[in-house]
């Protein structure tokens, strides 16, 4: 193989941008919306930094399982679910401000780790189509959240207040109002910059989940991870658990995600009974993977670089879909099929690649089989 | 240069190979039946989640008298709804058979249908006529984006199903904004006030509402049996099943359950594919055309999405695996999952009077395709 | 100590701490509303205490609340120990008086109505004291969610996206 030196400029230039391609596309596009859509940069700014600060732990939690090998977890949302069942009971109690806060995170745990360890065990039983299986897991367990939410809840679980149920004496309302809990965490040491509101508490709960990150890579569970990840076979002769490797790094992913998710409520203000955490895991995974991830290798750089292309990007569409057709309806669809849309190109992409990379692995062991049968 | 291989243990989550390590479906060997009880035989031999499923489905018939649920309606409402849904899970077995995997890009398919319903009335067609036009115009639509799909799915092989589904998605939330502005502007499909845009829902009457379902109408007491549309199913699944024994629908079928034979054999692997996912998509657009002549209206936007899950729920209940589906599973899985969809919001509604039937749907049909995922490969036992 | 009985250990105090953390914050963090009433009491023990002419009550360095006769206010607390500062005047044209006053809620009551002037004449607490019971609206006959739409039956409303994509 020959060295680097000798590719020349051009030639690294272009596959710095195949490489890339995925973010360089969004900057074009989010470069030719912003004038478009015509906001103030106060605005955006705002806007992003508070969409950072709601999504980040999110999707920082999908690095554990890409670490494992397992793919893009599309069963995150099972950490919200966790994570919402514990909001309404913690809103229930009225348990307010910060301490609800750190109520509901911990309330969380059990339900996140019990519906992780679900889908971890069923991954396993899946070896090889993980990233399917938990796509399917996803709505397969909503449908169990909906049977709690809208059933068991208020029947066999008690709640005391009878305005977050439904009429009818059981199950929970379409929205939950999580006044008492709004914005706490970001407003505790908020900075306000120039009109920007900056989160500060947030942004170290986030910068704390990133040292972890970094640190965890580092030890032996981290490390057998990785191995995992890299391959199976390999690990499982090295002496590692694979199974339950890969389980626990669905466990951590799913409870992460459940805080992550109490931070996103919080600052919303409002719980969604039902359709909240419906979109979380495609958008995280949209955001990770415009970051320039891939399917089996994901940094922080990844997430922090794909939240805010994707949400500016988000945040943008619609006036731009406005600008160019007039109808303010086209531009939401248009920011829809723009995150499916580079999803789904991430996802080719990714896949030709390989392809690619393993035809010309093949043409060059044949090529070196030549040259062996030649000498 | 791809064998067959249990699972690829050296790259356990990449989209390569996923399709290559789902067990086709297949009956206990001899030596097997032998080796497990006469129950346990038969429970293997028809799967135990059917099992399951038929069961419930008998509970719930047992039930209807003693809730007051009048049966003869609902084995109405049901053979109405296998009529519509058929098809629709008809087209899943040409790609299921060419080892394209469950088709989650079924929205494609029903894009197309659409397209042909909605052009086919605003050239004016109304009637039996309407119809006709409709297949007629969807049939181009459905060549040229199933051609391109094909390609598609021809460069990504092995990682079919999950950029299916995201292609799905893509081109559905595409055509909401072109429903929007594709110059449509026929009275009974636009908004009112605007002018400008179609309407979600499209009322069907006095167009192909029924149109097939009238034909040789039967009426057995107090159960009618749309006819037509079971014969147009009949009629289509039996051209599928004559397809599959032709040189070309036996090409299929191996490239499907062994490709490197295939292609030793000399069996041209993409262009098989692609006539696979074209015969697909046309399919799905026939069969949303189906649905919308016996459900009556045309759905737009994001109504194309909510068809996909159940279909390939129901033909994995019916017994299919990834790559391997028969007429039979077609019928029998669309039978009992209808037949639960139908029964379970009835009968639970006038027994409990609380209607859990949207919940029990869901984990019904997202277990069985679980199940699916879930089952162990060949030789892992 | 072997090591599996050292993490089983240490998975046993990291529950218990979470534990622990939990029920602190459940007493740290239950929030009360608390409504202040400026309204004459009749007739307790035969005594009938007058509503003061204004009231000023200042919670945690803020006025919350300014009260003539018969006025009520409101303020919300998290946590169990109540404080406030009462500006009094009694009658009118008369001196204004300070009172801080510390009050213990009691944690199962969501809504809490102190009659002020019974307070400040140092009644026992069930004078002062009442529950505040919130009227039970009518809720406009909601659609129940998660059910299908009223075409019924093929339709699942949970995939897929919903119109309007809301807030991410």
């Amino acid at each position: 193989m020959n060295g680097k030196k000798n590719i020349p400029a051009g030639k690294r230039l272009l596959e710095l941008v195949r490489n890339n391609a995925v973010p360089i596309m969004f900057i074009i596009i989010c470069a030719i919306f912003i004038p478009m859509a015509g906001f103030s940069p106060s605005y955006l700014l705002n806007e992003i930094v508070t969409r950072m600060g709601r999504n980040l732990f999110l999707v920082l939690c999908l690095l554990f399982p890409i670490m494992a090998g397992m793919g893009l977890n599309f069963a995150m949302t099972l950490g919200a679910m966790g994570a919402e069942i514990a909001v309404i009971l913690v809103a229930d109690w009225q348990i307010w401000g910060i301490p609800g806060v750190v109520l509901a995170m911990i309330l969380s745990i059990p339900f996140s780790a019990l519906l992780g360890f679900i889908c971890g065990t069923l991954q396993n039983m899946a070896k090889g189509r993980e990233m399917i299986t938990s796509y399917i897991i996803n709505f397969f367990i909503n449908g169990w959240y909906q049977l709690i939410v809208l059933y068991v809840m208020g029947a066999v679980i008690p709640i005391i207040h009878a305005s977050i149920m439904l009429p009818r004496g059981y199950g929970i309302r379409n929205t939950v109002s999580l006044l008492n809990m709004r914005q706490c965490l970001d407003d505790l040491l908020a900075i306000r910059v120039a009109g920007v509101k900056i989160p500060v508490f947030t942004f170290l709960l986030v910068g704390l989940l990133c040292l972890f990150i970094v640190w965890f890579r580092r030890t032996k569970l981290g490390q057998d991870m990785r191995a995992v990840g890299q391959d199976m076979e390999v690990a499982k002769a090295a002496g590692i658990n694979v199974d339950r490797t890969r389980i626990i790094s669905v466990v951590m992913s799913t409870v992460c995600a459940g805080f992550g998710m109490v931070i996103y409520l919080q600052n919303i203000g409002n719980l969604p009974t039902y359709t909240g955490h419906a979109q979380i895991g495609m958008f995280c995974i949209a955001a990770l993977l415009v970051g320039g991830a891939s399917v089996e290798k994901a940094g922080i750089g990844n997430a922090f670089l794909g939240v805010i292309l994707f949400h500016m990007m988000f945040i943008v569409a619609p006036g731009a879909g406005a600008f160019i057709t007039g109808d303010s309806m086209v531009g939401e669809y248009f920011r829809v099929f723009l995150s499916y849309g580079v999803i789904t190109l991430a996802l080719i992409m990714y896949e030709a690649k390989k392809r690619m990379a393993k035809s010309k692995a093949g043409q060059e062991l044949a090529a070196a089989q030549v040259k062996k049968e030649d000498a | 240069m791809s064998e067959k291989k249990d699972y690829n243990y050296n790259s356990p989550s990449k989209f390569n190979d996923e399709m290559k390590t789902i067990p086709p479906a297949r009956w206990p060997t001899e030596l097997e039946k032998a080796q497990m009880g006469t129950m346990t035989a038969m429970v293997s031999s028809f799967g135990l989640p059917r099992i399951i499923i038929s069961g419930f489905l008998l509970v719930l018939f047992i039930l209807t008298p003693f809730v007051g649920v009048d049966l003869p309606t609902q084995i109405t409402n049901i053979i109405n709804r296998f009529s519509w849904n058929a098809v629709l899970v008809l087209a899943m077995v040409p790609m299921i058979h060419a080892g394209c995997g469950l088709n989650f890009g079924l929205p494609l398919a029903i894009i197309c249908g659409l397209l042909g319903g909605t052009l086919s009335i605003q050239l004016g067609f109304t009637g039996p006529m309407s119809f006709l036009m409709a297949v007629l115009i969807a049939t181009p639509f459905a060549v040229i984006l199933g051609g391109g799909y094909g390609l598609l799915l021809n460069r990504i092989k092995g990682g079919e199903m999950m950029i299916a589904t995201y292609v799905g998605f893509s081109v559905m939330s595409f055509f909401c904004m072109m429903w929007l502005l594709l110059p449509y502007s026929s009275p009974t499909m636009v908004y009112g006030l605007s002018g400008n845009g179609l309407r979600p829902t499209i009322s069907l009457d006095g167009f192909y509402n029924q149109v097939l379902a009238k034909i040789l109408h039967i009426k057995i007491g107090n159960i009618e049996i749309p006819t037509g549309s079971l014969l147009v199913f009949a009629l289509l699944a039996f051209l599928m099943w004559a397809f599959l024994h032709t040189k070309t629908g036996t090409a299929m079928t191996a490239v499907g359950s062994n490709p490197a034979f295939a292609r030793a054999a000399g069996i041209n692997v993409d262009r098989t594919r692609m006539l696979s996912v074209i015969m697909s998509t046309w399919l799905g657009a026939m069969g949303i055309l189906m649905y919308q002549q016996g459900f009556g209206f045309i759905q737009l936007y994001n109504a194309p999405n909510n068809l996909t899950m159940p279909t390939v729920a129901a033909i994995l209940i019916g017994g299919a695996s990834v790559n391997k589906a028969s007429i039979p599973n077609v019928i029998i899985g669309t039978i009992l999952f209808q037949g639960i969809v139908t029964m379970t919001p009835t009968v639970m509604n006038s027994a409990i009077h609380m209607d859990m039937s949207e919940v029990i749907r869901i984990i019904v049909s997202q277990g069985m395709i679980l199940y699916a995922l879930t089952r162990k490969t060949e030789g892992a036992k | 100590m072997k090591v599996k009985t050292r993490r089983v250990l240490f998975a046993f105090l990291l529950v218990l701490v979470l534990v622990a953390v939990a029920a602190a914050m459940m007493v740290i963090g239950r929030g009360h509303t608390v409504y202040f009433d400026n309204k004459t009491l009749e007739d307790y023990q035969g005594q009938t205490y007058k509503a003061f002419e204004k009231v000023v009550v200042t919670v945690k360095d803020e006025q919350v609340a300014k009260l003539a006769k018969r006025d009520r206010g409101m303020s919300i607390w998290i946590g169990q120990n109540f404080k406030m500062i009462l500006e009094v005047t009694r009658e009118k044209g008369g001196e204004a008086e300070i009172h801080e006053i510390d009050l213990k809620l009691p944690y199962s009551v969501d809504g809490i109505v102190i009659n002020l002037p019974a307070l400040l004449a140092e009644l026992p607490e069930e004078a002062w004291f009442s529950e505040f019971v919130p009227a039970v609206t009518e809720e406009p006959a909601e659609e129940v969610p998660g059910e299908g739409d009223d075409f019924g039956l093929g339709l699942e409303g949970e995939l897929g996206l919903e119109d309007g994509l809301g807030d991410i």
